[in-house]
């Protein structure tokens, strides 16, 4: 064996050998770097490297802002009457908004638990484009710099619609609404460039800070320009999907079921990229309603609320069709057949027409504005408390799935948990942390907003169970309730 | 596919490669004569079968036959050493002298060993050392200890078998791997499972493989497979660990595959026919589901039992051959596993061939090779969480609502429509050396890859309701590459007197990591029977790509003072491409210490009695890119859509692990009893929180090195040899494992949520004194954090609900195994193995769900089904009061969680088996050498302390943590008996 061993390596040999390994091994070593490894994702070094990076990140802030109005619809249509949850994808608890706690708005993703995540990723991203990427970018159009002023207002506007208090800075201190919506008027108005949407959303953000004289120049702006305008923007079919359309189409729960009294406006959204309407001029008559109600203008109150009715009976309609089955979680049957009579409380008229026949493959559903009201009805209303009835019931149906309802109720959401753990000038229990329910809002019996009588309305929970029982009591009219408690802000 | 189709030709390439070097390797004839002998047990004169007996310097050797003989063959004529080793025993040897055309007798007595301090270990050490220097628990199973075990692969194989690990399968499903854990959690990120290495390769063992299903994972352990393995070494992090660097916090797994011995080509059958059972321990099946059907006659109460579950069939195939000469030795086979699953679409089906080589191409360079090469294809069922899963959907009384069938038996139809199939390619191969340069100096390196490629295809036909009632096809391609080097020298000094010696290896180690997924869906196909995205009306697809390196340099110094002191240190010095940019590198050092007290010191029933001690550092390197602030981008609207993504740590290194430990390895009472007891303390500083920003700056999850965890516990291992006769032997054993752990600092962050939101990592989980947070404890990792009843108002009612810490956590803290072995006569064993856990309660997701139907699981298990029972049964959902004491309702079950959890201790018969050696005459009708009969059982029997979920599941694992503990409704592992029949020509 040794001599076997010298002819393949001999002394000299060996050290060649090896000699002439090791050269190869480090003359190799660039060619195959292991340790040199690639991030797939964009860093700061490749970012600094962005020709145009206002115009490169204009369509992250549309898609967050896509995601905002995916969360606060879903999150703000639970909570209020409209809807009630049935099914595993959303948290119960958002039925009995008293026990609302942090930690069920703890989520980043956009269902109902994102809300808060989602208007302060809109702001921070909106910060980083106005404030570090657009000035430093010669090549920034400003037409893209009054859009992102846009979005930030919309996030600062929400951030005032839907909690009483929000930090607007890292360890900063929770600001109260209205320094919220000061800074919505204040991008909105920079974004003013962006289009009619900026004074649409003027007009809520004016509303909402209980200034009727702006909020009803600002809409009196918008119809002036677009008599019947709309902004609502798509979603995207395959991969920023409207959410809502999930809970209310795809999944097989089928998780939010309408307020019975509402069910002839489910589900408006019926495709993936469905769009939500963010800002129509329907919600401007109705400002401009509210405001004239508010200064006792009953004629010109009148004449706008008609005026959004019948702009809302002229959105049309699309064809659907529904294999929603109108099921509890425990499966029992909800109301689902045109022949039901439907009242409001038990002190209001039963009213047909509210129920449609499910499932059905041609649903005739509003995709943008439907109401129970006509513009006739309205101009016989005597008082102003019907007026008022009225508006709050028009608000409610016309801008039913748009994210109003919630705070029409006087609700306001705690900040995340996250934010709250994180931020050393927030402590549990500081404004902001806590749920704001005004004390109108019933807390017995249990999902007291969302329940009527009787349940058993058909012989059994078969699809084709026959109707026993037509005539259907909702337990509590939250609109009386608005209006005996001079909920609007004007 | 085409890599696949490479693996093969190259694996076949491999085994024909290796049966031509059997043949040239045979030994010619020349002046030779016969050896022949017994090998028996000293202390009870027992023949000894398996021993290997090997003529030095000849490479002819085998092994001994059911009554202790051996006859070698062709032994040159001269004067020889016989050796033999069996594992339990010193080495023994007669000298014998062979006359040409003689036969001579080397009959060799053995005396067995409570504790194997001359055995080698190499894990942790640098270099080759025997267990006796060592100041570190290192446990070595040996292809004895699980010879012939109905175990499909490496995970299971560990189940019981080694002290202080707690193995827990995660269910029943084909393709899944269990939870490993050695001396507790000591991250709160990615899998505890420990870094395993093959002949020297770190493969993937990365537990989620493949797109969710609904819980229950793909993982790579499930294609590990056990044929061949001659050694696995298992450090479980601490000094022994060291070595690895950043890599080893969580312990090593090293195995080591034959690569056959010295002598005539040895050819091994094996064939293995056998059922699995499901076991049903935890299935209630319809008559508590949906008691009106079976009322009315539609089904019966055995509707699952009869139509949904099967016996099925398991065949095993295995044939290998392995020999060679003093130069040259060879180890190859083939094996072929087919389970036909106990549930509908569950089959799974193995392949494998793997090869070793072993070539002295001269007197001090040897070379070796391994390489295997496995493809594993299996069905699986949705399971856990979805709502396509046909057994949870049954159980929960779901079956109706999301299959819109009117009947069960109809629902049963729809639910077994998808098709969920997943293909793994893998290939291993390894390449190492070894240069003898003088008699001081070796030199050694072994450079190796794993390559791992699945398929995993999810198709919904067409009509299938729950998911797309217009079909849908998902695509999940996971394709992992890592490539290890290992390279060292050592150099080896003794005085002349021997009373000093001394041992340094200087060496580098390290490895590559690429992983790379390409995922794709196709939705809405016209017509039915479309595998292809292309007919697809809507296509979606993404990737995901990971790139990590870590390697490192280190020394190891050895030192032995009269051969019964020893005291070791060293340190490796690691840098990685996931460190953050301020961090260059890290230093891990470590100290050992040994000493054999029964060498100096008389100690009454006391054979051999070894202290030892040591303090070591391991790490554990960050996510591959979380250094980087990143900003990702998604599709929107035709558009690509920038956000915020990872936000950036410059400052980011590996978490480090600093382990003390001591104990004491025992033989006493006349080597009857051995004994291995090590206590340590683990604590892991540095240790990786991802630490939310605040949300107000849009940015999200950064890891940062905050934290710090301790580990505390005690590992202990039994053996006793009960009796020892010529006629009968009996042996048992048993090992321990108790393990504390704690959250000892939250370096400043509050509270989060660890593997879903009811898994919480916490500062302060209880206050020693009450009220005062400064007494605060930290928590285990995970600890649970559920919404439970409480009184708000103070009347003594429950009124309100609130999350809060249940007390209990879902990983045990104590686990452990017991195992006999009956020995009677030569020819016939019978052996058991069980293994148990406790401490840890688990969380019955199953339960939950069915409340959404009205139906009260556990309350009907437990009160039973007599009408009225369930209502007045509030186990799960005590009576919710309102604020002036009225009664309110039953709490829902998303205010009153804390219900659904249960004690998860459990006792599991784990292992029978039955061993026959079939008289030589026998063998002999059959051309054999050898031949055994078995029969083995696995997984016969269970105790749990609840009756609803199997306390070892982990049925929904959610991130990447995968502490356990939570399940739906998962079937545990299925019961098997196997007939077989091995033989040896």
């Amino acid at each position: 064996m040794k001599s076997k061993s010298k002819s393949i390596f001999g002394r000299s040999g060996r050290f060649t050998a090896a000699a002439l390994l090791a050269a190869a091994a480090v003359a190799g070593c660039d060619a195959i770097n292991p340790t040199q490894v690639n991030n797939p994702t964009t860093t700061d070094a490749d970012l600094a490297e962005a020709t145009n990076p206002t115009e490169a990140l204009l369509p992250g802030l549309r898609a967050q802002f896509a995601r905002m109005i995916n969360a606060y619809v879903v999150a703000t249509e639970v909570i209020s009457d409209n809807y009630s949850v049935h099914g595993t994808g959303l948290n119960q608890t958002m039925d009995e908004p008293g026990t609302v706690t942090p930690d069920i708005f703890n989520g980043t993703g956009t269902s109902a638990s994102g809300v808060y995540w989602n208007v302060q990723e809109l702001r921070a991203l909106a910060d980083f484009v106005i404030d570090e990427i657009a000035p430093n970018d010669a090549e920034a159009p400003p037409a893209l710099v009054a859009e992102a002023h846009y979005y930030r207002g919309m996030a600062y506007l929400t951030m005032g619609e839907v909690f009483s208090h929000v930090p607007h800075e890292e360890d900063g201190a929770p600001q109260p609404a209205d320094v919220a919506l000061t800074k919505a008027v204040s991008d909105l108005q920079a974004g003013a460039g962006f289009g009619p949407q900026a004074n649409a959303a003027l007009a809520r953000a004016h509303r909402l800070l209980g200034d009727a004289g702006a909020a009803a120049s600002a809409a009196n702006a918008v119809l002036g320009a677009t008599p019947n305008f709309i902004f609502a923007p798509p979603y995207d079919e395959q991969f920023l999907t409207n959410t809502s359309v999930a809970f209310l189409v795809l999944r097989a729960l089928q998780e939010m079921q309408p307020l019975p009294r509402l069910d002839f406006l489910d589900p408006k959204y019926t495709e993936r990229d469905s769009p939500i309407p963010i800002a129509k001029a329907e919600e401007m008559h109705l400002i401009l309603a509210e405001a004239a109600l508010a200064s006792g203008n009953m004629t010109e109150a009148q004449s706008q609320l008609a005026s959004a009715i019948t702009l809302a009976g002229s959105r049309g309609v699309v064809s659907f069709d529904d294999i929603d089955e109108r099921r509890n979680a425990d499966l029992s049957l909800r109301p689902r057949s045109k022949e039901i009579m439907i009242r409001a409380d038990a002190d209001s008229p039963y009213r047909a027409g509210l129920v449609l026949d499910r499932p059905s493959d041609d649903l005739q559903i509003p995709n943008i504005s439907g109401t129970s009201l006509s513009a006739d009805s309205v101009s016989s209303l005597g008082s102003a408390d019907e007026l008022w009835h009225a508006l709050w019931l028009a608000r409610q149906e016309i801008l039913f799935l748009e994210g109003r309802r919630m705070a029409d109720l006087g609700i306001k959401l705690p900040i995340m948990l996250r934010e709250i753990d994180q931020n050393d000038n927030i402590n549990e229990g500081d404004p902001g942390t806590v749920p704001i329910i005004p004390g109108y809002i019933p807390a017995s019996p249990q999902y007291a907003m969302d329940i009527y009588s009787p349940l058993d309305l058909y012989d059994g929970v078969d699809p084709g169970s026959p109707l026993v029982k037509s005539e259907v009591t909702v337990h509590v009219d939250m609109n009386k309730v608005l209006v005996a408690n001079n909920a609007s802000p004007f | 596919m085409q890599l696949s189709r490479l693996a093969s030709s190259a694996a076949l390439g491999l085994l024909a490669l290796l049966a031509l070097t059997a043949a040239a390797a045979t030994p010619a004839l020349a002046q030779t004569g016969v050896v022949q002998g017994q090998v028996v047990d000293a202390a009870s004169m027992r023949p000894l079968s398996n021993v290997q007996v090997l003529v030095e310097g000849t490479g002819i050797g085998l092994l001994t036959n059911s009554s202790g003989r051996y006859v070698l063959l062709n032994v040159p004529a001269g004067e020889h050493t016989v050796q033999a080793t069996l594992i339990g025993y010193d080495p023994a040897s007669q000298t014998v002298t062979v006359a040409p055309g003689q036969t001579a007798t080397a009959d060799i007595q053995m005396s067995s060993t409570a504790i194997s301090l001359n055995e080698i270990v190499v894990t942790g050490v640098g270099a080759e050392t025997e267990r006796r220097a060592l100041g570190t628990s290192v446990e070595v199973l040996s292809a004895e200890d699980f010879a012939l075990a109905p175990v499909q692969s490496v995970d299971q194989l560990l189940q019981g078998r080694v002290a202080g690990a707690t193995v827990n399968a995660t269910s029943a499903q084909p393709g899944t791997g269990s939870l490993i854990n050695f001396r507790g959690v000591s991250s709160v990120f990615g899998a505890q499972t420990p870094v395993i290495y093959v002949d020297g390769v770190r493969v993937d063992n990365d537990q989620s493989t493949a797109a969710g299903t609904g819980g229950e994972q793909s993982s790579a352990l499930s294609d590990l497979l056990t044929s061949d393995i001659e050694r696995i070494e298992v450090t479980k992090g601490g000094a022994a660990s060291t070595l690895f660097g950043s890599d080893a916090a969580t312990g090593v797994i090293q195995i080591f595959t034959r690569k056959g011995t010295p002598g005539a080509p040895r050819i091994t059958a094996r064939v293995e026919q056998g059922i699995e059972m499901p076991e049903l321990k935890y299935i209630f099946d319809m008559g508590l589901i949906f008691p009106e059907r079976v009322e009315s006659g539609e089904i019966t109460d055995r509707f699952m039992r009869d139509l949904y579950f099967k016996n099925g069939r398991a065949q095993n195939y295995y044939v290998g051959v392995s020999g060679g000469t003093a130069d040259v030795t060879y180890s190859v086979s083939g094996r072929l596993e087919d389970l036909g699953g106990t549930q509908p679409r569950d089959a799974s089906t193995n392949y494998s061939v793997r090869g070793g080589l072993q070539a002295s191409l001269t007197e001090n360079f040897t070379l070796q090779f391994s390489g295997s090469y496995v493809r594993h294809n299996f069905e699986r069922l949705y399971n856990g969480s979805a709502i396509s899963d046909p057994l949870t959907t049954f159980e929960v009384g779901d079956a109706l609502f999301f299959s819109g069938a009117s009947t069960l038996h109809e629902a049963l139809d729809i639910f077994l429509m998808p098709q969920i199939d997943e293909g793994v390619n893998r290939f291993i191969f390894s390449a190492g050396t070894r240069w003898n340069i003088r008699d001081d100096l070796t030199f050694r390196m072994t450079v190796g890859t794993d390559n791992r490629n699945n398929q995993q295809r999810t198709y919904q036909p067409i009509g299938f309701t729950p998911g797309e009632p217009t079909g849908n096809l998902r695509r999940w391609d996971r394709n992992f590459t890592s490539v290890s080097l290992d390279g060292g020298a050592t150099y080896a000094w003794e005085s002349t007197d021997g009373v000093i010696g001394s041992s340094t290896t200087v060496g580098v180690q390290g490895f590559r990591e690429d992983e790379s997924v390409i995922f794709g869906n196709g939705r809405t196909f016209a017509l039915p029977g479309t595998f292809d995205f292309d007919a697809a009306a809507v296509i979606t697809a993404g990737e995901g790509n990971v790139e990590v390196f870590n390697g490192g340099a280190y020394v190891d110094e050895q030192v032995s003072l009269w051969d019964k002191l020893y005291v070791g240190a060293g340190f490796r010095v690691d840098a990685g491409s996931s460190f953050g940019d301020n961090i260059e590198y890290e230093f891990y050092p470590k100290v050992t210490g040994a000493y054999i007290l029964s060498d100096d010191v008389d100690l009454p029933f006391v054979d051999e009695l070894k202290i030892r001690t040591a303090y070591g550092q391991t790490g554990k390197f960050p996510g591959a890119f979380l250094k980087d602030r990143t900003f990702s981008a998604t599709s929107f609207r035709g558009e690509s859509a920038p956000r915020f993504s990872n936000p950036g740590n410059a400052d980011l290194r590996p978490e480090k692990t600093s382990t003390i430990e001591g104990g004491i390895d025992a033989a006493l009472w006349n080597n009857r009893i051995g004994l291995d007891l090590t206590a340590y303390e683990a604590r892991t500083t540095d240790a990786l929180f991802d630490v939310p920003r605040q949300p107000v700056t849009g940015q999200g999850i950064q890891q940062e090195n905050v934290g710090e965890i301790l580990n505390r516990g005690v590992e202990l291992a039994l053996n006793l040899q009960v009796l020892n006769t010529q006629s009968l032997a009996w042996s048992v054993g048993a090992t321990f494992n108790y393990n504390h752990n704690e959250v000892t600092d939250m370096g400043g962050v509050p509270d989060f949520s660890a593997e879903g939101s009811q898994k919480r990592v916490t500062g302060c989980w209880y206050e020693e004194v009450e009220g005062d947070e400064d007494t605060c404890r930290g928590g285990p990792v995970g600890a649970w954090w559920l919404t439970m009843p409480v009184d708000t108002n103070g009347d003594g009612l429950p009124d309100g609900s609130e999350r809060n810490f249940t007390g209990s956590f879902p990983v045990p803290d104590k686990s452990g195994s017991a195992n006999t072995t009956i020995s009677i006569g030569n020819d016939l064993t019978v052996s058991a193995l069980a293994d148990w856990a406790g401490g840890h309660y688990v969380f019955d997701y199953g339960s939950v769900w069915a409340t959404f139907n009205g139906i009260y699981r556990r309350e009907l298990v437990r009160c039973g089904m007599e009408e009225g029972a369930a209502e007045g049964c509030a186990y799960a959902f005590p009576v919710q009061y309102n604020a002036d004491g009225t009664e309110r309702g039953k709490y829902s079950q998303n205010r009153a969680r804390s219900g659904f959890l249960y004690d998860g201790d459990y006792f599991k018969l784990r292992e029978v088996s039955l061993r026959y050696v079939l008289p030589e005459d026998w063998a002999g009708r059959l051309g054999a050498a050898r031949a055994t009969a078995y029969l083995n059982g696995r997984n016969l029997w269970i105790w749990s302390k609840n009756q609803m979920i199997d306390g070892e599941l982990n049925g929904l694992s959610g991130g990447g943590l995968r502490l356990g503990g939570e399940s739906s409704i998962t079937l545990s592992p299925n019961r098997t008996y196997r007939f077989g029949v091995e033989v040896v020509f």
